[in-house]
């Protein structure tokens, strides 16, 4: 699971530039929420593209996560990029007023889809591409919203397992409170991830890497060692969250139908 | 011989700017005193085209793109990759790979294996070539192979029981698997590994170009490298960075080493067929 830091930092700032460039875009834009993923992603395009092209979104959900925003802010003073800040509360309670819910996944989904269209939006004001932060960990386990945080337009950490992301982390410099906090989704406040899905990143990543690198069976990776019940709950996670990994089906009765068989290059140049 | 490994990055889908690419990097070979550039698979073209295969697809005995590069060859020996659609073939679209002289295209290979499994889709949009032969080129009998026919051991058999000296693959591999203790990415090590073994067991030259630049997210490896007929390196690139390689190849080296490892002199082609034709027979469905 080891990565070479610092080929890997090459190859993803590489991959930025290259896609903002073939897209005809200079600048990029990311939602920094003070975790980990974002401000590991806001280095590389610091890297891929400098300072002046990056332009770093916090959007908080008024003052209920206090230490997050200062460790975005952290962020963004560190790599000099811009930083714009945009309480989400006013629109996220506006709604909920007036359609009130005691679900507080929906609430968070909501959020994380207000934050999706705020960045849309900004990124259409600034000319910037939209930066994705979803690691391998989550969208094999489907631990996003889709349309939400899994919204972007290109997505350079999603080869790698959150542990991955840890490891590249520590070599770009990202300061260790980032590094070593519990990870959350900022669903609601003190929500974390590790207590959500029942697993911690290192488990899960371990088992994630059998069952997907090395094409094991469930039986086989419980057979290594890891308890069936926590396999065999990763592997239900994998099959249950494939519609978050597509585009939506199209119902084919055309002889050429989007997807089915016009298949076009995303990188076409010219 | 001074061989020139121009690993870049073709874009996609257009081949009026690839052309351009081409024509710089053979004007710099020629200032280096270069014989032979040779360019990566699909270099005219990119490598994912899918759909776009019908639209960027070339004669090389009519096409704009091929008069420019056989002008060019008037100088200097090519290896180019391309789409290749022949007018009493309309329709069939092959990955192909021309060695040009002196304003003719000397040999042409069409891709035999196309790896369709994975992240490959080649024979969804490719017709397979069918043949594996070594040609008399001006620097010895050479062969051409494209990518994964690189990675299939009767290839290289039949080019080394066709007498090739030179074996020269084009190639657009991705680069997979960036865990230590792999030197850039993991996956160059077994196209390494490949060359190193075939140049020293076939007692040839073997030339590997490999393009590097991002295509719909995969990063294409580099990693481009010579071996000389006693599997030594000659020349190698750096990992997923556009390079200029130079090689000289010291082709008096393929006497010495068929004469150290009498390989070729002691090969049974007789022992082989049979032993397929035993095979190939006895197949079941």
């Amino acid at each position: 699971m080891k990565i070479d830091a610092p080929f890997v930092e090459r190859i993803l700032a590489g991959f930025i530039k290259d896609k903002l460039a073939k897209a005809g875009f200079r600048k990029g834009i990311l939602g920094l929420s003070g975790g980990l993923d974002s401000a590991v992603c806001a280095h590389l395009a610091v890297k891929a593209l400098g300072p002046g092209n990056v332009i770093a979104l916090l959007m908080p959900y008024g003052r209920s996560f206090g230490d997050e925003i200062e460790d975005a802010l952290d962020v963004a003073r560190r790599l000099r990029l811009r930083a714009e800040t945009i309480d989400i509360a006013p629109i996220i309670d506006a709604y909920f007023e007036r359609y009130p819910t005691g679900d507080r996944v929906r609430r968070g989904n909501k959020m994380a889809r207000e934050r999706m269209s705020i960045l849309y939006d900004v990124s259409a004001r600034e000319k910037a591409l939209i930066l994705g932060t979803s690691n391998k960990t989550e969208l094999l386990l489907g631990y996003g919203t889709i349309h939400g945080d899994m919204a972007c337009a290109i997505n350079p950490l999603g080869d790698l397992y959150k542990t991955q992301v840890r490891e590249l982390a520590a070599h770009l410099g990202v300061p260790e409170g980032i590094r070593t906090k519990p990870p959350t989704a900022g669903l609601w406040p003190g929500q974390t991830d590790e207590a959500e899905l029942g697993l911690t990143y290192e488990e899960a990543d371990e088992i994630l890497f059998r069952l997907v690198e090395e094409r094991a069976s469930a039986a086989e990776v419980a057979a290594a060692g890891y308890p069936k019940a926590r396999v065999e709950k990763i592997a239900a996670m994998i099959r249950a969250s494939e519609f978050k990994r597509h585009l939506p089906p199209i119902a084919k009765i055309s002889p050429r139908t989007v997807g089915h068989d016009f298949l076009y290059p995303y990188d076409r140049s010219e | 011989m001074r061989a020139v490994l121009a690993q870049f990055a073709p874009g996609l889908g257009s081949v009026s700017a690839n052309l351009d690419r081409h024509l710089e990097t053979i004007d710099r070979a020629r200032r280096e005193k270069a014989d032979l550039v040779v360019f990566p698979e699909l270099s005219l073209t990119g490598y994912r085209l899918r759909d776009l295969v019908e639209e960027v697809a070339l004669d090389p005995a009519a096409s704009r793109p091929f008069r420019k590069l056989r002008s060019a060859s008037r100088e200097i020996d090519l290896v180019v990759g391309f789409v290749e659609e022949k007018p009493r073939e309309r329709g069939l679209f092959y990955n192909a790979a021309a060695y040009l002289h002196r304003g003719r295209v000397l040999h042409l290979h069409r891709k035999v294996f196309l790896p369709t499994a994975g992240m490959f889709e080649e024979r969804r949009f490719f017709s397979e070539g069918r043949n594996i032969r070594a040609f008399d080129g001006p620097h010895g009998r050479t062969g051409l192979l494209i990518c994964r026919d690189f990675l299939h051991l009767n290839a290289h058999y039949l080019l080394f029981a066709d007498g090739a000296e030179i074996s020269i693959a084009i190639s657009a591999a991705p680069g997979r698997g960036v865990s230590p203790p792999a030197r850039g990415f993991a996956s160059s090590r077994m196209w390494e590994l490949m060359g190193e073994t075939v140049s020293r067991l076939t007692t040839t030259f073997v030339l590997y170009v490999n393009r590097v630049g991002f295509e719909d997210g995969a990063a294409f490896a580099g990693g481009s490298f010579v071996f000389d007929p006693f599997g030594r390196p000659v020349a190698r690139a750096g990992p997923f960075e556009p390079e200029f390689l130079i090689a000289d190849l010291d082709l008096g080296l393929i006497r010495k080493a068929r004469k150290a490892w009498p390989f070729r002199r002691d090969d049974k082609p007789e022992v082989t067929l049979a032993a397929l034709e035993r095979i190939v027979r006895g197949y079941e469905d």
